[in-house]
């Protein structure tokens, strides 16, 4: 009688879950590699977190949860956003630029998000190696 | 029959199945890499949203302003008469101003996002706890 031994096949099942895992995408990526200004700023806890994430880069382009967004979608996002929220769930907003872009995207941005009603916002820093330049 | 009992232990020891120990290191392994956060920490600078001409009503103490500008390649922060050109200066002036109407910052379109970090950076360990920023219109 031809025996099977399962052992290393569900070793070799697991591996392949494990990695198939881990190569894949995933929803809640929604950090990309910015050049964050240099700063000390605060820590942030688990209930702070923002409800919208947005990068500025050097060029001036604006994304959210990782895809190119126009400054009409953010718009849109964010009235939806303010509509919702409530007393102890209050709509604020991360901003994460590049830190060499000039002011005027950041300006066209936050523009955008004073028309809409957001009052409060959060510019992302990273504690710099040797102090800002 | 001491001498044979050891024997038989040895043997025993011999047989212990390595493979499975491998897989179970391996698993271990990439469980630790996979869950190490390598990414860098990011803090966060908070700031109140502040339009041109509104935001403060006629009641409220009217926020200094920190006008930040561009001189060459060289950053300017100005309060007032005050020009400072580094964080240590701008802190050590916003030191000296009261802290209850707060401070609004303010900047030319061409200067870099980090002055507006290293400003709001300031005013936190200033201690003033009301910082805004006041976006210019640069829609042109």
């Amino acid at each position: 009688m031809l025996s099977v031994d399962l052992t290393p096949m569900i070793d070799v099942v697991f591996q392949l879950i494990i990695f198939f895992m881990f190569t894949s995408q995933f929803g809640d990526l929604r950090r990309t590699e910015v050049d964050l200004p240099r700063e000390q700023g605060e820590e942030e806890t688990v209930q702070q977190q923002a409800a919208m994430i947005i990068d500025v880069t050097r060029e001036g382009t604006y994304r959210f949860e990782s895809q190119e967004t126009s400054l009409l979608e953010v718009e849109r996002i964010a009235s939806a956003g303010v509509m919702n929220q409530s007393e102890s769930t209050p709509f604020d907003v991360l901003i994460r630029p590049d830190r060499n872009a000039p002011v005027a995207h950041l300006d066209r941005l936050l523009l955008r998000l004073s028309n809409v009603g957001v009052q409060k916002w959060k510019l992302a820093t990273v504690e710099s190696d040797g102090g800002a330049p | 029959m001491t001498l044979n009992r050891t024997r038989r232990r040895r043997s025993q020891l011999g047989a212990l199945p390595l493979t499975s120990m491998i897989d179970v290191v391996f698993l271990l392994l990439v469980f630790f890499l996979v869950t190490a956060d390598f990414a860098k920490k990011e803090n966060k600078l908070p700031a109140a949203l502040q339009t041109e001409g509104g935001g403060v009503s006629s009641s409220d103490l009217q926020p200094q302003i920190i006008q930040i500008s561009l001189e060459g390649e060289q950053v300017i922060y100005t309060i007032g008469q005050v020009r400072c050109s580094d964080r240590v200066s701008l802190e050590s002036v916003l030191n000296q101003l009261p802290r209850d109407p707060g401070v609004a910052i303010k900047s030319a379109p061409d200067v870099p996002i980090q002055a507006v970090a290293t400003a709001l950076q300031a005013a936190r360990n200033a201690g003033f706890a009301r910082r805004s920023y006041v976006p210019g219109d640069s829609s042109n």
